[in-house]
C-alpha cells in the first residue's frame, strides 16, 4: 500500500478521534512506528484536535483550583490505604492502557468510613460525658449536705468559742486580781453553825475593790442568799450578795466598793439581800 | 525509529513536566494543573455540561492522570493528547451513567451551557479561537465532530442518530479533522 494513500484514507484521523477497534490501531501504529510521514501526519491531526478542544477553554469558577488539588491530594493518598476498584479506561486513545486505577470511590469509601467513625466517637464522648455528669451531680449532692452539716458545727463551735472567751476573760480578770498585790486576802474562818464553812475576801484599800473566793459554805435552801458584809469600826456594810456560781465556788465575784473595812462577815439573808444583817446567820468571819 | 516529539514553544517545560511527573513529583501537579486544566475543564464542561460534576471529573482525571502517568508514551503522542483522552473518557463514562443516559446528549453546542463563557486558553498563545474554527468546518462536519468527540457516540451511533449512512458519517468526520488539521499547519 503507498504510504500516501494510507495517509490519505482517513484512518489516522479517526485514530486520533478514538473510533478505532484495537486491530486498526494496532495497526496505525505499527505505520506510525515505521513510516516518520505517517507519525508527523498524526502529530498534525492531534494539534489540530487538539486546538479544537482548546478552543473550548472555561474560565473555571471561582475556588475550584484549590478544591480539585485538595480533592486530588486526599484522593491519593487515601488510595494508598485503599484497594483501588478496577476502573476501565475507554479505549480511545491508543496511548491509554486500561489499568486499575483510584477512582473517586475509595474516597468517599474513606470519608464515609470517617463520618461512621466521628459518629461512634460522638456516642461515645456523649455517653462519658453523660456519666461524668452523673457522678458530678451526685458529688454535688454530697458536698451540699457536708456543707450544711459543716456549717452548723461551725455555729456550734463559734459559739461554744464566745462563752470560752466569755470565761477566759473572767478568768484573765480574777488572775489579775489574785496576782495584784495591792489586793489583801482576808480569811473567813467558820463559825460555829458552819464549821466547815471557809471563805476568802480581797480588798484593795485604794480602788475600794472586793472579790470573794468562795471554799466551801453549805448549801442554802431555796430563797435564800449569801452576803457580804464589811464592818467598818463596828458597823456592819453591805458589800453586796453572793451568785449562785460564786456560792457555788466556781469562781471570784467582785463585791460592792468598801470605803473602809477591818473585818469581813457573810450571812444568810433572804434573797436580794437585807439592809442589816442577820446576825443569827452568820456562817463565816475573818479579820485582817 | 527514534520518538520524535514535535517542535513547538513550550515542548521544553513540557518535557521537564512529563519528566517531574514520572518521577512522582506531586507539586509538578499544581504546575500541570496551572498549565492544562482550564483547557480539560472547557472540555469536560462541553461533554457533561454541568459546572459541579465537570470539577468532580477535572479532579477524577487528575487522580487518573497521576497515577496511570507511567503508561504515557511520549513517542506515541503528545502529553496534551493523553490527557485530554483521559478526561474526556471519564467525562464520556460519567455521561453514560445514570441521569445523563435520557436527553441532552443531542442539544446542540450553540444552547450549550458549556458556550456561555469562552476563555484564553492558558498555554500555547497562538491558538485558534473556537469561532474561527467553527467557521472553516461546515455545520455538518461540526456536528459529526462534536458528537464524536463530546458526545462519546460511535460512528455507527451517530450515522443512527441522524439517520445518515456510515459511509457519509466518515467521510465528514475525516474532513472535519482534516480541516482542523490544516489550520495548524
Amino acid at each position: 500500500m503507498n504510504i500516501q494513500d494510507y495517509i490519505e484514507s482517513g484512518i489516522l484521523e479517526e485514530y486520533v478521534l478514538g473510533v478505532l477497534d484495537p486491530a486498526q490501531r494496532a495497526e496505525v501504529e505499527r505505520y506510525a512506528a515505521d513510516y516518520p510521514e505517517v507519525r508527523q501526519e498524526l502529530t498534525l491531526i492531534q494539534q489540530g484536535l487538539e486546538s479544537y478542544a482548546q478552543a473550548h477553554t472555561q474560565t473555571p469558577p471561582a475556588g475550584m483550583r484549590e478544591r480539585v488539588l485538595a480533592g486530588f491530594q486526599a484522593a491519593i493518598h487515601g488510595a494508598d490505604t485503599t484497594t483501588p476498584p478496577a476502573a476501565p479506561v475507554a479505549a480511545a486513545a491508543p496511548e491509554t492502557v486500561v489499568r486499575p486505577i483510584a477512582s473517586v470511590q475509595p474516597a468517599e469509601e474513606v470519608a464515609a468510613s470517617g463520618f461512621n467513625w466521628m459518629m461512634a466517637a460522638s456516642v461515645a464522648l456523649l455517653v462519658l460525658s453523660a456519666a461524668a455528669n452523673l457522678i458530678l451531680y451526685n458529688r454535688w449532692q454530697d458536698s451540699e449536705t457536708q456543707l450544711v452539716a459543716l456549717q452548723a458545727d461551725q455555729t456550734r463551735v463559734a459559739s461554744t468559742m464566745q462563752a470560752v472567751e466569755k470565761r477566759l476573760d473572767t478568768r484573765t480578770q480574777e488572775l489579775a486580781v489574785l496576782r495584784n498585790e495591792q489586793f489583801r486576802a482576808v480569811d473567813l474562818a467558820g463559825t460555829p453553825t458552819a464549821p466547815e464553812a471557809k471563805a476568802r475576801v480581797l480588798y484593795n484599800k485604794a480602788t475600794k475593790a472586793v472579790y470573794v473566793d468562795v471554799r466551801n459554805l453549805p448549801t442554802l435552801p431555796q430563797g435564800k442568799q449569801y452576803q457580804l458584809w464589811a464592818m467598818d469600826k463596828g458597823t456592819p456594810v453591805d458589800a453586796g450578795v453572793l451568785a449562785a456560781a460564786t456560792t457555788a465556788g466556781d469562781s471570784i465575784q467582785q463585791m460592792k466598793d468598801v470605803t473602809n473595812a477591818e473585818a469581813f462577815a457573810m450571812t444568810v439573808e433572804p434573797e436580794g439581800g437585807s439592809e442589816n444583817p442577820t446576825l443569827s446567820t452568820l456562817t463565816v468571819i475573818g479579820k485582817f | 525509529m527514534s520518538p520524535t516529539t514535535p517542535e513547538s514553544p513550550t515542548s521544553t517545560s513540557e518535557d521537564l513536566l512529563v519528566q517531574r511527573l514520572r518521577d512522582r513529583d506531586e507539586s509538578a501537579m499544581t504546575l500541570f494543573y496551572d498549565k492544562y486544566a482550564s483547557a480539560l475543564y472547557g472540555v469536560i464542561l462541553r461533554i457533561v455540561k454541568k459546572e459541579e460534576i465537570a470539577e468532580d471529573v477535572l479532579q477524577e482525571s487528575l487522580v487518573k492522570i497521576w497515577n496511570s502517568f507511567q503508561s504515557y508514551d511520549p513517542s506515541k503522542g503528545r502529553l496534551f493528547t493523553w490527557v485530554l483522552n483521559v478526561s474526556r473518557n471519564l467525562a464520556i463514562d460519567k455521561i453514560r451513567s445514570r441521569q445523563y443516559r435520557v436527553g441532552s446528549r443531542m442539544q446542540p453546542i450553540e444552547e450549550s451551557a458549556a458556550l456561555r463563557q469562552a476563555a484564553t486558553p492558558t498555554f500555547r498563545p497562538e491558538h485558534i479561537g473556537l469561532q474561527e474554527m467553527t467557521n472553516k468546518l461546515a455545520p455538518e462536519q461540526k456536528q459529526i465532530i462534536d458528537l464524536l468527540y463530546f458526545g462519546g457516540f460511535t460512528q455507527s451511533e451517530v450515522a443512527d442518530e441522524l439517520n445518515l449512512p456510515l459511509g457519509t458519517v466518515k467521510t465528514r468526520a475525516r474532513a472535519a479533522i482534516k480541516v482542523l488539521a490544516k489550520l495548524i499547519r
